[in-house]
């Protein structure tokens, strides 16, 4: 079977695999949080396509994950100037379309400096959500009542975890099957060529600052897209979606699942979620647990949770 | 007359106030293999990175088969059939070397990458990551890496460093081979005289930032001066 097909055949095992865990986990407080950990998996998601494909590490990640959520309730409270279902996509192409712009620019800068330009843009966009209330609300939010129905479903089914929990499944394993296949094309291999060596990438005719700005524009689509599933299921937005800590809790979760591969960031968000929940009925600490977790995966696991089988398999070979 | 496959005019590069190269002029013919020696600090791997883009002269022009690229960067300069490699290896350590050399054929529209994975010894490892190859398969993918396509001016920073004294006449006579196969004009810079003395027609001699000497590898050993700068009594 080809790469493609490998990448179909698991995308469509995982789809399948959300209605069978829906079935078996009660309808309440877990399901919720698996659809909020769904939801913040895409977002986890976006910050590892952009550390695997440019080698880059963002601490703004929450800006977009934050404009996606605001573009969708704006456009959805203001249905006479856009049907819902023109004003969600838009909300997501809007903000890859401004990533690439500004991909333009900060893909130039590496390293820490990009990180902290990045912490310094999402902490802008944070000033921002809470200065111009009357388009986001300020500090109170913006709420955000959903139309009767949106592509055909009624919208209780966005803010029911039973159907939350199901669309923002599927939109990850969707997202995470469009990521697999960029890393596998010919584009996906030049930008990880640019990640490994840009200087001889440049030598070899390629220009560097297109590839990685599309891969930035991508990453910032996929953000907004969770963005956009997380103002459907709260009908609630405010600026603290948009806060750093939110950009440094997406990046814990691809750091703790691995960025080396598409599905490590995803199984990162669901063992912070898991594990925030376990953790939080123990201490109130528990964030400094987390801290202790990340640095033990950090020097034992490099490559994080997703690197365990490759580890495995090394030693076992060594062994053998 | 046909114009020389790279030309050098003038060209100067300053560091602050210090002047690695101080006008130098630099013709290559089509087709030969030019090596470029001189002390450290000679203005060597200054001249490869002003002649290939990598860093902006301060003065003076260059021309590939009369055009001028003196205003053109690294990909552009790529394009019209400039290449380089670095005295550092520099390859895509995690890539597989086979999806490298794809990508370097892909670019300048090249078919020749699988046979260059032949002559280079390097097809049993087109799907293992360079990382995990040996040090002097790297310098052969380094070395393909830029041979791909072919260019039609290779310039190579101390493609032997690092290599063995054995290893290192084995990829002189390949590189001689394959230059030669493809029709390539080379600039090679080479600490190893005894790799400089087997493959290039023509020498260059550069010392502080300027040419002292040029010559067939005969007279370059008999030179007063470059005896005297550079190769000692042991070249006689």
């Amino acid at each position: 079977m080809s790469g493609a097909g490998r990448i179909a055949a698991g995308a469509l095992a995982a789809a399948a695999a959300g209605p069978a865990i829906a079935a078996l986990v009660p309808p309440g407080v877990l399901l919720s949080l698996l659809a909020q950990a769904c939801i913040y998996a895409i977002l986890a998601l976006s910050v590892g396509v952009l550390a695997r494909q440019n080698g880059m590490v963002s601490f703004g990640h929450a800006a977009m994950f934050g404009a996606g959520a605001y573009l969708a309730g704006i456009g959805l409270g203001a249905p006479g100037l856009l049907p819902a279902e023109a004003a969600l996509p838009l909300a997501v192409l809007a903000v890859a379309a401004v990533c690439f712009g500004l991909g333009l620019i900060v893909v130039r800068v590496h390293g820490i400096a990009f990180a902290m330009l990045t912490l310094a843009l999402g902490q802008a966009c944070f000033e921002a959500a809470n200065k111009a209330r009357g388009v986001t609300g300020g500090a109170d939010g913006l709420t955000v009542a959903l139309p009767r129905e949106i592509f055909g479903l009624p919208a209780a089914t966005f803010q029911r975890a039973e159907g939350m929990f199901l669309i923002a499944w599927l939109a990850m394993v969707a997202l995470a099957a469009l990521a697999a296949l960029l890393a596998r094309s010919r584009f996906g291999l030049l930008t990880e060529a640019i990640r490994e060596n840009e200087e001889r990438a440049r030598f070899l005719g390629y220009g560097t600052v297109l590839p990685r700005a599309a891969v930035f524009a991508l990453s910032g689509g996929i953000a907004a897209a969770g963005g956009v599933l997380y103002v459907l299921y709260n009908g609630f937005v405010s600026p603290e979606t948009v806060h750093w800590s939110v950009s440094g809790s997406a990046l814990i979760m691809a750091l703790l699942g691995g960025t080396r591969t598409v599905w490590g960031p995803l199984a990162g968000a669901a063992v912070y979620f898991l594990l925030r929940e376990q953790l939080v009925e123990v201490t109130e600490r528990w964030l400094g647990l987390l801290g202790i977790l990340l640095v033990l995966v950090m020097v034992f696991l490099p490559d994080g949770l997703s690197g365990l089988p490759r580890r495995l398999r090394r030693r076992h070979g060594a062994e053998a | 007359m046909s114009a020389p496959a790279l030309s050098a005019r003038g060209l100067a590069r300053h560091y602050g106030g210090v002047a690695a190269l101080r006008g130098v002029d630099l013709d290559l013919v089509p087709g030969e293999i030019r090596g470029l020696i001189g002390p450290n600090g000679a203005g060597k791997s200054t001249l490869v990175d002003v002649l290939s883009g990598r860093a902006p002269g301060s003065g003076g022009s260059v021309r590939l088969f009369g055009q001028d690229i003196t205003g053109l960067g690294p990909a552009a300069r790529r394009h019209a059939g400039l290449a380089r490699s670095f005295q550092r290896t520099s390859i895509f350590p995690a890539l597989p070397v086979g999806a490298q050399l794809d990508l370097a054929a892909r670019r300048v529209g090249a078919t020749d990458a699988p046979r260059l994975l032949d002559e280079l010894d390097l097809a049993r490892l087109a799907a293992v990551p360079a990382e995990q190859t040996a040090y002097g398969d790297q310098r052969r993918l380094d070395l393909a890496l830029a041979l791909v396509g072919p260019p039609r001016v290779l310039l190579l920073d101390e493609p032997a460093a690092g290599l063995t004294a054995e290893e290192s006449l084995a990829l002189a006579d390949r590189l001689r081979e394959l230059a030669r196969a493809r029709g390539v004009t080379v600039l090679l810079v080479e600490h190893d005289m005894e790799v400089v003395f087997r493959i290039c027609e023509r020498i260059t001699v550069l010392e502080l930032g300027a040419i002292l000497a040029e010559g067939t590898p005969q007279e370059i050993r008999r030179h007063p001066e470059v005896v005297r700068a550079y190769l000692g009594s042991a070249a006689a």
